[in-house]
């Protein structure tokens, strides 16, 4: 934990930001020593920063307002937007913001962000709330896959109630697999599979039978799941049996569970790393496909829905994002990521964490409770742009506008294939991911997996180090 | 000095000190004053900041530790760090060289007086593209550029050429980016140039036609040496900038492909904003200032040899 640090040759960070202006700034001062004060929201406002534009945060807390007046009619409730590419951009920005001494009370925060704010105590944890609270949180406890709730744990704590997930499921064209008269995969399908319905759909000009992002959710990351392998040693931190045993009791799904994920000591340059990146980079000079963008993936998608990509991994939010991009239901389709030594996913859930320098703590878990509440859901996400945690929501009617026809994978994803797993994201996540989209661009662009992943198993380490 | 003061009459004296004269210097130090205090808020404090931070590991978060000289001595072994110098240096004098060569040929071809009537559309014209916004540039470019689906290969694709990896191999990126740069940048420097050219002496152009100069003669013996401030000017200007390049390399390769691309500017928002090291990120920051500052000296003291005052 970073919360406590040996007293000598510390300084307060008032005392720095003095010398550091060299006393020439009280504007400066004043903002800056805010981070000092705990900060926080006014006394009669409760604030939320959440990942996407601001027209869109001031309609979510337009529709919440009224729930919110009726769990304290004094408050209002603030939405922050921040944007950004991808979730590496959402939290260099939110971390911005806090330094400048505006932290909010809520935030959403999905995998990628967790451990670090967790292991910097800037979140809290919410374990006392949740076990006062058991009795009237069953029901969602009974609703929402342990997987998820897992992925939220931190060192035996629960520091989030997660609302929705992504897993790395394979989207195809319909369209596209009908003209290569490619027979639709069923879920057990192989890599084999994909690679001879690749090539046929790679027969037509200016068509890329497969494309991906460089990131670390769902790129060639879900081939290294699919491998058996992972950046960084999988463990998993004791603890967790106080939410266990009395959240999930008799659940099988939940066996085994523990206290959340623990990432170890890197394995970037491991063989079967390697040999997930080197298939990737074949794929690339056998024209099945192209070299990928860094980032959130929305050309991808546009590629995708105007017909010039045969198959990309997406999650749930792919439906609502194909429907808005204008494709129509019955023309893409989704089922599991093939299977290759094994058929492992990836996944990343997001959810609701309350900051530790909230001083509306109980309202703001309040306020969780509502926001993971079923009738909340459509609310806050409108449009199937991610898939509901609950699974209860993950229903025929939810996909009978956007699609795809076999919605149902998205959540099958985690009921059947119990070794669905949440993406590597230690408290150095940041560091990871740059590093992750650096030495895959160089691994693409010299076709050389294993110097590249050399370099990356090197760059985890100082990172894993220094954090 | 003071024996020249001590000639003017008394009367001179009084008048300078009319109320009136005293408002116009109030109102003259006023407005020096917002100046001031604009360059001391936005300028000077955050370098003396930054200056105070780099001896310092600070996560934002948890209060910050006095390091001494770490993050220097960090700074000087850490090999992608100074890697990133290298591509930024280089990036930096292709900008330049370019950026002065084509607004320069530009300049000369639109100040010929056959072309006296166009000059203002080509001045907007160039001039243009600087005032968009660098990130909607480099967004429009990172699609024009994309090797499979990019509007440039598929031309280039119709003439028979293969698809060209723009943004995807180490030295497409950096020239396709440097590139870039220049097309946005070139209006300043062939602005200057314009209005640079017009003020040479059409008397000494006259002279030269006179005896016998040619067109290249004219330019590389009368016309270049009498712009050579305005030139020196613009290489300062376009190379502090230069080194400063961010939103392209960030938003077309994100610094790659591997870190082809990584510029200082992008080692400073990972190391400080991503990654949590502020104090490091200022210290790479404070040694970039460092670098410009010594790169335009070096220019200063070349210009002695090579600039002409008239």
């Amino acid at each position: 934990m970073t919360g406590i640090h040996p007293p000598g040759g510390t300084l307060a960070r008032r005392t720095l930001l003095k010398a550091g202006a060299g006393g020439l700034s009280l504007a400066a001062l004043a903002d800056l020593a805010a981070c000092s004060n705990g900060g926080g929201s006014s006394s009669k406002s409760l604030k939320m920063l959440y990942f996407g534009e601001q027209a869109a945060a001031t309609q979510l807390q337009n529709r919440l307002q009224p729930q919110i007046a009726k769990l304290d009619s004094s408050i209002k409730f603030e939405i922050s937007a921040i944007n950004g590419t991808d979730w590496n951009d959402f939290l260099a920005k939110v971390l911005t913001q806090i330094a400048a001494g505006t932290p909010p009370d809520i935030i959403s925060v999905a995998t990628e962000g967790l451990q670090l704010m967790a292991s910097k105590e800037l979140a809290l944890p919410l374990d006392d709330y949740v076990t006062k609270d058991l009795p009237a949180l069953k029901e969602y406890f009974a609703d929402i896959h342990p997987a998820l709730v897992e992925s939220m744990m931190y060192q035996g704590h629960l520091w989030e109630l997660p609302d929705s997930f992504n897993a790395g499921n394979m989207f195809y064209s319909t369209e596209l697999f009908q003209r290569a008269g490619v027979v639709p995969p069923n879920e057990s399908w192989t890599l084999q599979d994909f690679e001879t319905a690749a090539t046929k759909i790679a027969k037509f000009k200016g068509i890329n039978a497969f494309g991906w992002v460089v990131r670390l959710w769902g790129s060639w990351t879900s081939f290294m799941y699919a491998n058996n392998a992972n950046l960084l040693e999988e463990g998993k931190y004791d603890g967790g049996d106080w939410l266990w045993n009395k959240a999930y009791a008799g659940d099988a799904a939940a066996a085994g569970r523990k206290g959340g994920w623990k990432w170890g000591a890197p394995t970037a340059n491991s063989d079967a790393t390697v040999e997930a990146l080197n298939y990737m980079i074949e794929l690339t000079k056998k024209g099945l496909s192209p070299s990928p963008d860094v980032g959130g993936g929305g050309t991808l998608q546009g590629l995708f829905a105007s017909n010039r990509i045969g198959m990309s991994i997406g999650g749930g939010f792919w439906a609502g994002g194909l429907a808005n991009a204008g494709m129509k239901n019955g023309s893409f389709d989704v089922t599991m990521f093939p299977k290759w030594k094994s058929q492992r996913h990836l996944f990343g859930a997001g959810g609701y964490a309350i900051f530790k320098s909230s001083k509306k703590k109980d309202l703001a878990w309040e306020v969780l409770k509502l926001l993971v509440k079923p009738d909340t859901f459509d609310l806050v996400f409108p449009g199937n742009v991610t898939t509901p945690g609950r699974k209860s929501l993950v229903t025929a009617a939810r996909y009978a506008k956007t699609g795809p026809k076999h919605w149902s994978v998205f959540y099958d994803t985690l009921t059947k294939h119990p070794d669905t797993a949440p993406i590597p994201a230690p408290p150095y996540y940041n560091a990871l991911a740059t590093a992750l989209n650096q030495r895959t661009t160089q691994a693409i662009s010299s076709g050389n997996a294993k110097a590249a992943l050399d370099g990356l198993q090197s760059d985890l380490e100082k990172a894993a180090g220094a954090s | 000095m003071s024996a020249v003061i001590a000639d003017v009459p008394k009367t001179v004296v009084k008048r300078r000190s009319h109320p009136a004269a005293h408002g116009e210097a109030r109102f003259g130090f006023a407005m020096i004053a917002l100046s001031v205090l604009f360059v001391a808020v936005f300028t000077a404090i955050p370098i003396v900041a930054s200056l105070g931070l780099s001896f310092f590991s600070w996560d934002v978060i948890s209060s910050p530790q006095y390091v001494g000289l770490k993050n220097y001595q960090q700074l000087f072994n850490d090999g992608p760090v100074l890697k990133s110098f290298g591509v930024t240096l280089g990036m930096a004098l292709a900008i330049v060289v370019l950026q002065l060569t084509i607004g320069l040929a530009l300049a000369v071809l639109v100040n010929q007086r056959k072309l006296v009537w166009v000059r203002t559309l080509f001045r907007t014209a160039f001039y243009l593209p600087l005032l968009a916004s660098t990130a909607a540039v480099s967004i429009f470019m990172g699609y024009l550029f994309d090797y499979k689906f990019g509007v440039v290969n598929y031309y280039l694709g119709v003439l028979g050429i293969p698809n060209v990896a723009w943004l995807t191999s180490g030295f497409g990126a950096a020239s396709t980016i440097v590139l870039i740069a220049v097309w946005q940048q070139v209006g300043f420097t062939f602005v200057l140039f314009v209005a640079s050219l017009m003020s040479v002496p059409t008397d000494v152009l006259e002279a030269a036609q006179i005896d016998g100069a040619g067109p290249l003669r004219t330019l590389f013996r009368i016309k270049v040496p009498l712009i050579s401030p305005t030139i020196l000017f613009a290489a300062v200007v376009a190379l502090i900038n230069a080194m400063q390049l961010f939103d392209q390399p960030y938003i077309m390769t994100k610094g790659g492909p591997g870190s082809a691309t990584t510029t200082v500017t992008i080692q400073m928002y990972q190391k400080g904003f991503q990654n949590l090291q502020f104090g490091y990120g200022s210290a790479i920051a404070i040694v970039l200032l460092a670098a410009i500052l010594v790169i335009t000296g070096l220019q200063f003291l070349a210009a002695r040899k090579l600039v002409f005052y008239q």
